[in-house]
């Protein structure tokens, strides 16, 4: 019997239809845009400034504050502005543009493909190396990986997830690395694993990936036979079902523990980190190469086979240009997102550029993306049925809408992490999600001023 | 038959008299004492429990205001204005000082015409959460989202949407400046300002902080926060900061001269009587560089 | 492409709409209808055709004139009321009385709380409840109408199996066949016909997931236990439990009127007690009440409970043991 989490949860259609394509280098483009707010946390401080030369993996900016990371430069060249520039949602962010010089990387990075599977022992020393080396996780929340990685005092990790799960339909960057890389993500499974005190590391994988199973299950089996360290590391097949991938679903799933409302993974032992962090602490440890390339999927199903990619991006490209190297925007596109259909962003302004944890261009028609007209609830209960946290989007909605904060907050809105399957289901057109976003936010405020007092 | 009657007559005066006297004792006991000048307070206000007054009701701010006696300083409803703060003081028999009444005014000129839009809001209607989604379907991250918020926040009915334009309206008759439309506005742009002599206002018709040239690619009637104003002000009421510049409403004494300097028309003067083409006595600015100067506009 | 569009997430939709629910509702019931025009012919239709029609048109007045709300005919709510009315009704009920119980049903059940999703009531149920007691004789009229296949039974020609055991005792429906039960040779309703019908209406709908089957199942075995309790007890004087099961509204009530998502419970546990609730009274009044069946009754008594049962039973919560 398969596992997977226990309430809730929805079927959509995987559309998994550049799995094929391999992962191909994008070129560098003349000239970079790299933003200083690529993380979880406060926006990073700059530290270089006009005309300043730097090297490809050199810092240029410098974390500001205990949640924040380390930004290096993508690309060698000189510093052409440091100044605001609009984001993925058309805000001003500062940017760092850089005119793209040669490619030469800075002293003491690695940049053989050589596998490296022994372990350093100093722990400290690789924590260290995860924190200089910008490495944020690459689920979707880029949470700085060394905070994630050191659990509070009185806290110990009893298991390492390795969230191989990829639950949002289209995407495929994980995929492929878990069939190209999949040797250097269990070495840095290892090293994660190591750094928590040796728990054991479960690296969780739906069933509509075969091939990946078998890919991961093997690097495991031979770095077992060969290398030290790597004992108590498994590959877990898990059953099809969104949002596999959410942090507490997967805590569900691999070990059936539930973490506590407000509460975090480590409470119950657990830290997930997903695969793509995985390769990036490998990087980073074994190599020394900062966090400046990661893989992104340009699909849809508007774009002809030829024009699917899976690429190897670096940060700072303007997400123009990637659309244009994989073969233009398609003309029947009415939406494009970065990152998944269920919990991505729609893309205002595609001058944007790359950022660390962009996962895809995905392009969708008007006919599968426009949303409904809005109709009565027929409280048909099936937002409930979805709610994978167990929660009542339609009761939410209405306390919400009269911003009734008391009940909102008995009916646990807090609990809510925006997984998008109410407003999936929903068959009324209510956009209950973004409703209840927003309530939510609220509502967090308001317990957080509780408990500031 | 008689007999039922009598009985049933005797039964519920009885049963009336003891039920009187046990809700005369148990409405002794658990008797709530209350100021009887909260109650007295509460006649004369509106009743419109609008929160205008920062209060969570009519009562709640009557009760508010014989708190915080013997001064009354603090306390304001919006609503009933100057005369009701008068009867209110009566009531409680102290003086309190005149305010210089207030309007709402939407401090944003980013029209369809003005400002095109750059791409198409496709999700819940609502200005609250189309900003915390992204800046906006057009090319200012400052201006208003046109979802209707501080519509549906407003409870005087005093402002609408213009469907020509895309941005509310202020009825300044039905305007109480309670306030409700400028928390509303996720992006601050309502601020209620003085209702100024005869109605007369000067305020600068934009809140947008980007540099000039990209405040200006967004909407041609952007603040680009050039100064110019602020030079031309006689009264130092205009101060620009981060790239957009403000009109002090104390200060401010309606000359217009800012009006006619600002190259983009994003400063607006309301209700100001329409004036013949004639020679004016400040230094005239070159007409043809003031495109298409509306210097006398209806408040939009 | 023009200006790209722009929306929180997620940007992707299931294809179920409130529209392909009610389709699927009314292809469910297709069965049972089948049967009935099949088994009463013209009669049957024609009450078929004026109940379907005269909801759909007061609805679309409603909505359009009363109202003033966006019209709610397209979602087909309209025309699964309608049916529903109509398979509740006797075969020779007049078209006016049929028209009669379409305005309660619509216009007093539905609209006068709002519409669509507003309703505390079932409709149909309500409209029923109606012509029962306002129009006795026609509603409890079982004379059979010239079907266009079958032959008559003789002994139940005037009168439902359970009207006949509440006159005349359990010795009165001896040589009841299950058999005919369950295929469509009992007298009743349109709707009451056919068991088997009725419940492949229901699995249509479990397996299109348009309801859960805790609602319909929790009646039945109510039913079931309940009447087997009292059956054991005094076979001689109570009906036993496949007779209850089979006869009357309840299959008809249980899967389809029970389940209206409008006047349902949210949760799963709350659809238990519900149903749990409509079993119970639908025995009390088989075996206690005036009248012969009780689930329409039973239903409407529930309906109004519901308010209270989602707010007692809330779904299992993640990390809220």
């Amino acid at each position: 019997m398969m596992k997977t989490f226990s309430i809730g949860g929805i079927h959509p259609n995987d559309s998994k239809i550049s799995k094929d394509c391999k992962i191909e280098v994008l070129p560098v483009p003349s000239k970079v845009f790299i933003s200083v707010a690529q993380h979880l946390g406060a926006p990073a401080t700059p530290i270089v400034k006009a005309g300043d030369q730097v090297k490809a993996g050199q810092v240029i900016a410098e974390p500001a504050g205990f949640i924040s990371a380390y930004v290096h430069s993508s690309v060698s060249g000189t510093v052409k502005s440091v100044g605001p520039r609009k984001d993925l949602a058309g805000n001003n962010m500062t940017h760092i543009e850089i005119d793209v010089e040669g490619d030469e990387w800075a002293e003491g990075i690695d940049l053989s493909d050589t596998l490296v599977t022994e372990i350093p022992e100093d722990n400290k020393a690789i924590l260290e190396k995860i924190k200089l080396n910008g490495v944020v996780g690459l689920g979707g929340a880029t949470f700085p990986a060394h905070v994630k990685l050191c659990p509070p005092p009185g806290k110990k990790a009893d298991c390492l997830i390795l969230n191989g799960a990829e639950c949002e339909p289209y995407l495929t960057s994980d995929y492929r690395i878990m069939l190209e890389r999949s040797k250097e993500i269990v070495v840095g499974a290892a090293i994660m694993k190591q750094v928590l005190g040796g728990c054991p590391a479960v690296i969780g994988i739906e069933e509509n990936k075969p091939e990946a199973i078998a890919a991961m299950s093997a690097a495991v089996a031979e770095l077992q036979k060969t290398a030290k360290g790597y004992d108590g590391i498994s590959v877990m097949t898990l059953k099809k079902k969104y949002p596999q991938g959410g942090e507490k679903q997967l805590i569900d799933a691999v070990m059936g523990r539930q973490v506590k409302s407000m509460g975090l993974p480590i409470d119950v032992g657990a830290v997930v980190q997903n695969v793509a962090t995985s390769l990036a602490v490998y990087e980073a440890v074994q190599k020394n190469m900062p966090l400046v390339t990661n893989v992104m999927t340009i699909t849809g199903d508007c774009l002809p086979m030829e024009k699917q990619h899976n690429y190897k991006f670096r940060i700072g490209m303007p997400l123009s240009y990637v659309a244009e190297v994989a073969g233009g925007v398609p003309e029947q596109a009415a939406k494009i997102i970065s990152g998944g259909p269920m919990m991505g962003k729609a893309i205002a302004n595609l001058d944007a550029t790359t950022v660390k944890g962009s996962s895809s261009l995905l392009y969708l028609t008007a006919e599968q993306t426009v949303r409904g007209v809005e109709s009565a609830c027929i409280r048909c209960g099936k937002c409930a049925e979805a709610c994978p946290m167990g929660l009542e989007p339609f009761l939410l909605n209405k306390y919400a809408r009269n911003n009734m904060m008391d009940e909102l907050e008995e009916n646990a809105i807090q609990d809510c992490i925006e997984c998008g399957c109410c407003l999936y289901s929903c068959p009324a057109n209510i956009p209950l999600l973004d409703i209840i976003r927003l309530a939510k936010g609220d509502v967090i405020r308001i317990i957080r001023g509780r408990s500031a007092k | 038959m008689t007999t039922t009657i009598i009985w049933t007559i005797a039964i519920l005066t009885v049963l009336g008299a003891v039920l009187a006297v046990v809700l005369y004792i148990v409405a002794e006991k658990f008797k709530v004492e209350e100021d009887p000048r909260i109650d007295e307070v509460e006649k004369v206000l509106p009743g419109a429990n609008c929160g205008g007054c920062g209060q969570a009701g009519c009562r709640a701010f009557a009760q508010f205001c014989v708190e915080s006696l013997p001064e009354l300083d603090k306390c304001f409803c919006p609503v009933g204005g100057n005369d009701g703060m008068q009867k209110v003081a009566a009531v409680l028999g102290v003086e309190v000082a005149a305010k210089e009444p207030q309007v709402a005014v939407v401090r944003c000129n980013g029209s369809c015409e003005n400002r095109p839009r750059t791409n198409e809001y496709g999700g819940y209607q609502s200005c609250r959460v189309k900003a915390s989604l992204y800046s906006g379907d057009t090319g200012c991250s400052f201006g208003c989202l046109g979802c209707g918020d501080c519509v549906a926040a407003c409870q005087f009915g005093a402002i609408s949407m213009d469907p020509a334009t895309g941005l509310p309206v202020v009825d300044e008759e039905k305007c109480t400046a309670c306030g409700a439309c400028v928390k509303a506005c996720p992006k601050n742009i309502i601020e209620l300002r003085n209702k100024g002599r005869r109605n007369m206002r000067v305020f600068v018709s934009c809140v947008n902080k980007d540099k000039g040239a990209v405040a200006r690619k967004a909407c041609k009637a952007a603040c680009i926060g050039c100064g110019k104003c602020a030079k031309v002000c006689p009264f130092e009421a205009i101060t620009v900061e981060n790239n957009v510049a403000y009109i002090d409403f104390t200060k401010c004494k309606l000359c217009k001269k800012c009006v006619a300097e600002c190259p983009t028309g994003a400063i607006h003067a309301v209700n100001f009587p329409v004036v013949k083409p004639k020679p004016e006595a400040a230094p005239a600015p070159k007409p043809a560089e003031v495109p298409a100067a509306e210097t006398v506009k209806k408040e939009e | 492409m023009e200006k790209l569009l722009v929306s929180p997430s997620p940007h992707l939709h299931t294809k179920t709409s409130t529209k392909s629910l009610m389709r699927d509702v009314v292809i469910a019931l297709l069965p049972a209808v089948v049967v009935s025009v099949l088994f009463y012919g013209w009669s049957e239709l024609l009450v078929l055709g004026v109940s379907v029609a005269s909801c759909v048109l007061l609805e679309f007045l409603i909505t359009k004139y009363l109202l003033k709300k966006p019209c709610t005919v397209c979602d087909w709510s309209a025309v699964v009321t309608g049916v529903l009315l109509a398979l509740n009704l006797p075969a020779t009920t007049p078209w006016w009385v049929v028209f009669i119980g379409a305005v309660v049903a619509i216009g007093v059940a539905k609209m006068t709380f709002g519409g669509l999703g507003q309703n505390l009531f079932n409709p149909a149920i309500v409209g029923r409840v109606f012509l029962l007691i306002s129009f006795p004789t026609y509603m409890t009229d079982w004379t059979r109408p010239q079907g266009f296949i079958g032959g008559g039974i003789d002994g139940f020609s005037g009168a439902t199996a359970l009207g006949v055991a509440k006159e005349g005792g359990v010795a009165a429906i001896e040589g009841l066949d299950y058999m005919d039960m369950l295929f469509m040779n009992i007298g009743g309703s349109a709707g009451e016909l056919s068991a088997l019908a009725l419940i492949a209406g229901f699995i249509y709908l479990l397996a299109r997931k348009v309801i859960r089957p805790y609602i319909t199942l929790s009646i039945l075995a109510t039913v079931a236990v309940f009447s087997g309790i009292f059956w054991l007890i005094n076979p001689a004087e109570y009906t036993d439990p496949i007779f209850n099961l089979l006869t009357g509204g309840l299959l008809l009530g249980s899967i389809f009127m029970a389940t209206d998502y409008v006047t349902s419970p949210m949760s799963n546990m709350g659809g238990v007690v519900f149903g749990i609730g409509i079993g119970l009274i639908t025995m009390l009044i088989r075996y206690f009440g005036a009248y012969p069946e009780g689930v329409s009754f039973a239903i409407l008594i529930m309906n109004s409970v519901v308010p209270l049962l989602n707010k007692w039973f809330h779904a299992k919560k993640y990390g809220r043991a």
